[in-house]
């Protein structure tokens, strides 16, 4: 049933492959360059292109890329687009994999600052402020392409973004006789009447650890003020600071007051949001990307759907910070990758891209663009024509802190928060770690 | 005899293939990732090589030891319940009505793949809805506690559905093994007048020494290196405290950057393994070798 | 929960002598076989009355309870995705390919290094065991690189040689203690009657060992079946995709929809269930029949 000659064939190939494996170590740079000639040499160009919208879940957004992608197909016969999706783990995995053998995809997706940084020094991505200067001049909403430039030049160019504020249970509120909080002082009496009262007062599910972190950022920013907080972070100033430290301070002072859900460090985001979308937790905290569930998503009860209000996080007495300062930023964005074959293509591709996809994510996919968006034009749910009202009048908007803070240093602060929040670290180390990371980095 | 079995041509011919392809396959990655480890890397610009610097550091990281500690407790219980899984292999190979179904049926945790497992477990984890603490809390204990946030419980926690987990493919590996020792010895065993322990301990268990032994190995080897459960229930929080080395290795290598230093681990976790294995030998030798007769 | 159990059973085995005790220890035996049986099972009634759930379900309800509605549309949401069909087929065929390789391989090199006599057997098999130490995402980079030259990346051959490679020590481990337990006057007689290496493996070995081959091919197909971090790095076309990569379908940016992925793992699960519950006992009979033959 197996005999010699079936054997004698694997071994040969096993050969083969370590032969084909050593032989062509040595001249990497030829198999790039030969790839390369098969899609310049004819006519046709194709565009690998990955993302991280699969048409499962996010069925929106899937939509509107196989839309453009044809629309774009159409308009521009000679190049097709070929598309992977992964999901955003393995996604972020393959990117990483891939940048060490040099072959990324001609487009792909990318996080700002901090994610960005190592593809941008390793000179992975190709700067697109031609792209930015052209068509796209004046389109994006002031302060989104800033998060993706590196020393003056943009790499990639932002397709969403939000910011964050609490979402509250206006049922449970009024049950309790509650009131919407404007100082920290009030949140605070809401917090323990809530606990008081048997009702889980914050979702949070920090096993994620950056749901944590949206909590002592905006605790950071009303105490210490939104300078202190970005000097500190980008590591031109201590972390030691005492607003900072008593910000620190203040998420432990709510853990002790039993503020957030039981066992909140060990699950996870979509676990605390199961606690405030069935009315057991009466406040949580995300970005404006959970809007769908609380406007069109038609698999959670409508009536829960409607007792959804927000609040912008209150401020402190004495504090330095600024009610319309808001934590957000822009999620992903668009890259092109510098060894491309079909750089001229693709950035024509993002170019096209970025302009449709802010035409149609808000009422296709319930995704805020980066680009501006006429509101008035739009039939919009209350919810999504506050928080752009919000947006409009933001008096600063303060990167999530493990998005501008490079891999390792966002590391830390991502440990530490989940450590601050257990009780495991406390303001002193926390900052400590902080500065020592930050300045490690630099 | 032994011209024959010493066959030069026919050793190359059986053994060549497999060990050419895990050169190329497992050998290549072992050597790189040893040699990444000398250098300062974040997996995607140029390397720089810094020698020993990565190993001098992980000796002094507190983290690292931490984590290693959790593995080598995981590899500790691994290694007990296998007496556990024998002795259900024992009563299932001898004399039982449909044990080959039960066979089968204790395997099909094993069947599932860990995002199913680690699901499952969540569910019975949770600290307000879950199926452990809504029980307890039927059997009256106030505040039962939040078994996936507080440090002193969650590695224990997570050992239960890991060893869980594993349950059936070692029952199923002694369950072959027992069944492999020819009936006609325990027969003979029994004409003599042995009982059911004597006949397990004296005749069943030595004919399944050489599998018990593999067994012990795999079983340490695997949850010194073991990563998915762990990483998909906890990501090794609360503050490390389930940390183990494989996702220790991962949250270095793939999410703070530094494939470098991320690459010692990987390195320095393979020698561990190695050691834990010379050990295991050593203590397990046995002159001869037993046959079946 | 486990240990109570397993004292029970010791209980069980120590009464099978005889009389009124002997009854009374099969009863208890048997209700500890069949209570630990449920116990295993329960996971599969779990995944399939969470696939017929919804997000809100899948949070809110009791983990063993059914929903009012049980949501079947997550079946025909993981049906009428793209690619499904091929995603099945490459993960049959891959799933096969791969553990008939490394069985039979395995069989060789375990053959070779316990039967036969040569120099450096020991270090063969040190170097065999060394192989299954380093952790898996060591070995992503050096991996895609490596087939990256060899012009395999997007290729099943880079899936098939790796499940091979990453699988064949402890295969190769599990064969062992089989191997070394097999009597030698099996392979003298072979011997003296002429038979030579290959056809005293083929004829007679092989076939003896049909119980630990089955065993370690239903270990391989599992881990082969189940494996995605080697599909999603080396693949990117969805023509050699397998069908773990269907999960990712419903695992997005913000939102997972888990009653989605609960009924993939439903359906992936099933041929698996299949061969094993079914096909194994064939399977062995199958090899076993060969050495009658023979």
């Amino acid at each position: 049933m197996f005999n010699k000659k079936w054997t004698m064939l694997l071994l040969t190939l096993c050969l083969t492959l370590i032969a084909a494996g050593c032989g062509q170590n040595g001249n990497n740079g030829e198999t790039a360059a030969n790839s390369g000639t098969n899609e310049s040499g004819s006519s046709k160009v194709t565009i690998n292109f990955m993302h991280l919208w699969p048409e499962g879940v996010s069925a929106g957004q899937n939509k509107i890329v196989n839309q453009i992608i044809k629309d774009f197909q159409t308009e521009n016969p000679n190049i097709s687009i070929k598309q992977e999706v992964l999901d955003n783990e393995q996604y972020k995995n393959k990117l990483k994999v891939l940048s060490a053998s040099n072959q990324l995809p001609d487009v792909g997706v990318t996080w700002a600052a901090g994610f960005m940084q190592p593809y941008v020094e390793g000179k992975l991505f190709t700067p697109v402020d031609d792209v930015l200067s052209g068509e796209l001049n004046g389109k994006f909403v002031s302060g989104t392409t800033e998060a993706y430039a590196i020393d003056g030049k943009t790499y990639a160019l932002p397709l969403e973004f939000n910011i964050a504020p609490v979402y509250y249970n206006k049922a449970l509120f009024e049950k309790n006789n509650l009131e919407v909080p404007q100082t920290y002082e009030q949140f605070k009496t809401v917090v323990k009447t809530l606990s008081e009262n048997g009702i889980a007062p914050i979702a949070l599910g920090n096993k994620d650890r950056w749901t944590g972190s949206l909590w002592y950022m905006y605790l950071a920013d009303r105490l210490a003020g939104q300078e202190t907080l970005a000097s500190a972070i980008s590591g031109s100033a201590s972390f030691m600071d005492e607003g900072l430290m008593k910000a620190a301070a203040e998420v432990q002072t709510l853990v002790d007051g039993n503020a957030f859900v039981k066992g909140f460090n060990g699950l996870s985001n979509e676990e605390a949001k199961s606690e405030f979308l069935n009315g057991k937790a009466a406040m949580y905290m995300m970005g404006t990307w959970e809007l769908p569930n609380f406007t069109t998503n038609e698999d959670i009860p409508q009536e829960f759907r409607d007792s959804v209000g927000f609040f912008k996080f209150p401020t402190v007495d004495g504090g330095k910070g600024d009610i319309n300062s808001w934590v957000g930023g822009p999620g992903v964005g668009l890259f092109v990758s510098e060894s491309s074959e079909v750089k001229e293509e693709a950035k024509a591709f993002v170019e096209y891209f970025i302009v449709k996809w802010g035409e149609q994510s808000v009422t296709g996919a319930g995704v805020i663009p980066a680009t501006k968006v006429d509101t008035a034009a739009l039939e919009l749910p209350q919810l999504y024509i506050d928080l752009f009202n919000e947006m409009n009048q933001a008096s600063s908007i303060t990167l999530f802190a493990d998005v501008q803070m490079q891999a390792s240093a966002a590391e830390t602060h991502l440990n530490q928060i989940q450590a601050l929040f257990g009780k495991a670290s406390t303001p002193e180390k926390f900052s400590q770690e902080h500065d020592a990371a930050i300045s490690k980095g630099n | 005899m032994d011209k024959v079995m010493s066959n030069k041509k026919v050793i190359a011919l059986y053994v060549l293939p497999a060990l050419l392809l895990i050169l190329a396959v497992v050998y290549i990655p072992i050597v790189l990732t040893g040699y990444y480890g000398l250098n300062e890397w974040n997996g995607i610009g140029a390397m720089t090589f810094i020698g020993l610097d990565n190993y001098q550091a992980l000796i002094k990281d507190e983290t690292f030891w931490g984590s290693a500690w959790h593995s080598l407790l995981l590899a500790l219980f691994s290694g007990v319940s296998l007496i556990l899984y024998l002795m259900v292999a024992m009563v299932l190979a001898s004399r039982i009505k449909a044990a080959n179904l039960f066979r089968k049926i204790y395997l099909i945790p094993m069947l599932l793949s860990s995002v199913a497992i680690a699901q499952l477990w969540l569910k019975i984890y949770h600290p307000t809805n879950g199926i452990l603490n809504s029980l307890l809390e039927s059997f009256g204990v106030a505040n039962p506690p939040a078994w996936l946030a507080e440090p002193s419980l969650v590695l224990f926690a997570l050992f239960i559905p890991i060893l869980w987990q594993y349950a059936g493919f070692y029952i199923l590996i002694y369950y072959a093994a027992l069944k492999n020792i020819p009936a006609s010895l325990e027969e003979a065993a029994k004409i003599d007048g042995a009982n059911a322990l004597q006949i397990a301990w004296k005749i069943k268990l030595p004919l399944a020494m050489e599998v018990i032994k593999v067994t012990v190995v795999l079983a340490v080897v695997g949850s010194l290196k073991y990563f998915d459960l762990i990483y998909v229930m906890t990501n090794g929080g609360p503050n490390g405290a389930s940390e183990v080395m494989a996702s220790y290795m991962y949250s270095e290598a793939f999410k703070s950057y530094d494939f470098g230093y991320g690459s010692a681990i990987g390195f320095f976790l393979l020698v561990i393994c190695l050691i834990a294995t010379w050990i295991i030998r050593k203590l397990t030798v046995t002159k001869d070798t037993i046959q079946y007769s | 929960m486990m240990s109570e159990t397993a004292g029970q059973l010791q209980g069980g085995m120590k009464g099978s002598g005889g009389g009124m005790a002997g009854k009374l220890g099969y009863v208890l035996l048997y209700t500890v076989l069949i209570a630990v049986a449920v116990l295993q099972l329960f996971p599969l009634v779990w995944l399939l009355f969470f696939s017929l759930k919804n997000n809100q379900e899948v949070f809110n309800l009791p983990p063993l309870s059914l929903p009012m509605n049980p949501h079947w549309e997550n079946y025909g949401k993981v049906w009428s995705a793209g690619n499904i069909d091929v995603y099945f087929i490459n993960s049959v065929w891959i799933t096969v390919a791969a553990t008939a390789l490394t069985v039979v391989l395995g069989s060789l090199v375990t053959f070779a290094v316990t039967r036969m006599k040569w120099k450096g057997s020991s270090i063969v098999l040190g170097l065999f065991m060394v192989a299954m130490m380093i952790p898996v995402h060591s070995t992503l980079i050096p991996l895609f690189s490596l087939f990256n030259n060899a012009g395999l990346i997007d290729h099943p051959l880079s899936l098939i040689l790796t499940y091979v490679a990453f699988n064949m020590p402890i295969t190769i481990m599990i064969l062992l203690g089989f191997y070394y337990a097999l009597p030698r006057e099996v392979e003298e007689a072979a011997i003296i009657d002429g038979c030579s290496v290959n056809r005293m493996f083929f004829r007679i070995v092989f076939p003896m060992t049909s119980s630990v081959l089955a065993t370690t091919a239903i270990i391989n197909m599992i881990y082969n079946w189940n494996e995605f971090i080697f599909v999603n790095t080396f693949i990117s076309s969805d023509a050699y995709k397998t069908l773990t990569v269907g999960v990712q379908n419903f695992i997005g940016q913000y939102t997972t929809d888990w009653g989605a992925i609960g009924a993939t793992l439903m359906i992936s699960i099933l041929p698996i269930l299949i061969t094993f519950l079914f096909l194994s006992d064939r399977i062995v009979e199958g090899i076993a029949a060969g050495s009658v033959k023979g």
